[in-house]
């Protein structure tokens, strides 16, 4: 799990959250809206009453929200050149299309998909190619990590199969993103790793503002949190 | 005509036949991926709407878990001893010949995973086939990367069709992992032939059983 830890650049300077009570309620409403916001924490017994594919559609939602975001910045940011600058934008359609892809199926199944949450970077995010792209290379595999990992709690194949779709490309990314940071070989995992939500969550929370949170209330959490990856 | 230039021209029409014959395959299956590949989460929105005809996956429905994982256990032997031969053959420069050893690495990974997966369920794991390549494939480092950018877009769609089909969660988190490295694979192989940017899909596309056995019969899997 070790290749899967944020280590971003700037990441103490985010401001964290004053209880444990304001963490669970700020990722509450990040991951799944309000109105569902306690049973997201809650994944098995949600999943089994039925409404786990929504609220995991939401979750997914959310952290593709933060991607399009990240790489639409990054687009503006004029600093990315050559090779990055084609791999980056393709970056920003697909995770563009894959909130366009989960509001429709949610909308579709009758279900509310979640607001986008406020982001915030890291204050040298956008300042240089390598910035980005090292942010990039923490982004994907949380992202391959949190789909692996929700997979085998969707009940409904459809979504499922939305949802492989999706996971499959974010791997892809992590190759793209490899090849321009010179990892060789680019595609160097035979089997990628699932992260459990606690894993997931402690990844993204300093992008929303709750950095550092996780060292106080994360392993108490986990058990509760796991996506049931075994 | 001299008999040294009879015997080269006789062997050059074998293997643009043969290479006709693939790239006829080669280009059904393209064909079929772009017809059935169908966009991912547009269409699982569509179906939670109006259940219009089938996803990839129902074609995998019924076979059970094993069935699915003996299949899948015959596309990793083929990829393996592709990579394999690729990785033997001694015409690739340093970078691409990492990646293609990686790919190798990985291929015969999932093929010891799944068999020992098979294993645990008492379920017999297939006996390997005798492959069949296209003629020059090894000797020539354009045609394998060619092949390869045909393969694994069948393995993708292999894996993402039998996902949602799968009975047992635990081979479900093991097929979707594997499936990931296979989409990890398209995407380093297209790095390898040039394609820019290489990460060219926003969706992965699945694949019906059907497609996939076309795709995979002129290399021996008759299965």
């Amino acid at each position: 799990m070790d290749k899967h830890t944020i280590n971003m650049p700037g990441v103490e300077a985010f401001a964290q959250p004053a209880t444990r009570r304001d963490f669970f309620k700020a990722l509450a409403f990040a991951a799944a809206g309000t109105a569902v916001g306690s049973t997201v924490l809650t994944r098995k017994a949600s999943a089994q009453s039925g409404g786990g594919d929504v609220e995991i559609a939401n979750f997914a939602l959310t952290l593709e929200y933060l991607e399009a975001e990240f790489y639409a910045k990054a687009v503006d940011s004029g600093v990315l050149s050559g090779d990055a600058a084609g791999v980056v934008e393709n970056l920003a359609d697909h995770e563009q299309q894959h909130v366009d892809a989960i509001i429709g199926l949610l909308e579709g199944a009758g279900a509310k998909p979640v607001e986008k949450p406020e982001f915030t970077f890291p204050a040298d995010a956008f300042s240089s190619q390598d910035s980005i792209l090292n942010l990039a290379a923490t982004f994907e595999p949380v992202g391959v990590g949190a789909y692996l990992g929700a997979a085998t709690l969707i009940e409904s194949p459809d979504i499922l199969a939305a949802a492989g779709s999706i996971a499959g490309v974010e791997g892809e990314h992590v190759v793209a993103v490899n090849n321009l940071l010179g990892v060789v070989p680019p595609a160097n995992e035979a089997m990628p790793a699932s992260l459990t939500m606690d894993e997931v969550l402690a990844a993204v929370a300093p992008f929303l503002g709750m950095g550092g949170m996780m060292d106080t209330g994360g392993a108490e959490y986990r058990d509760r949190t796991s996506f049931g990856r075994v | 005509m001299s008999e040294v230039e009879s015997r080269t021209a006789s062997v050059a029409t074998d293997r643009e036949y043969s290479r006709r014959n693939f790239l006829k395959t080669a280009g059904w299956a393209t064909a079929a991926i772009s017809a059935a590949g169908i966009g991912g989460f547009g269409v699982a929105a569509r179906y939670a709407n109006a259940q219009e005809g089938d996803q990839p996956y129902t074609t995998y429905e019924g076979l059970g878990d094993v069935a699915i994982l003996q299949f899948a256990y015959l596309l990793e032997q083929l990829e393996g001893v592709f990579y394999q031969t690729g990785a033997d053959s001694g015409i690739f420069d340093e970078f691409t010949l990492a990646q293609i050893a990686a790919i190798r690495d990985h291929e015969i990974a999932h093929a010891e995973a799944i068999a020992a997966t098979l294993g645990s369920l008492g379920a017999e794991v297939p006996a390997t086939p005798e492959f069949t390549f296209p003629d020059g494939v090894f000797a020539d480092p354009a045609a394998f990367l060619e092949l390869a950018a045909t393969f694994e877009p069948v393995g993708i769609g292999a894996y993402q069709g039998a996902a949602p089909a799968l009975e047992s969660k635990d081979i479900l988190a093991a097929a979707i992992s594997i499936h990931n490295a296979e989409c990890q694979h398209r995407v380093a192989i297209n790095i390898l032939n040039g394609v820019n940017p290489p990460n060219d899909l926003a969706f992965e596309k699945a694949l019906p059983i059907g497609d996939v056995q076309e795709a995979v019969k002129p290399f021996g899997i008759t299965g």
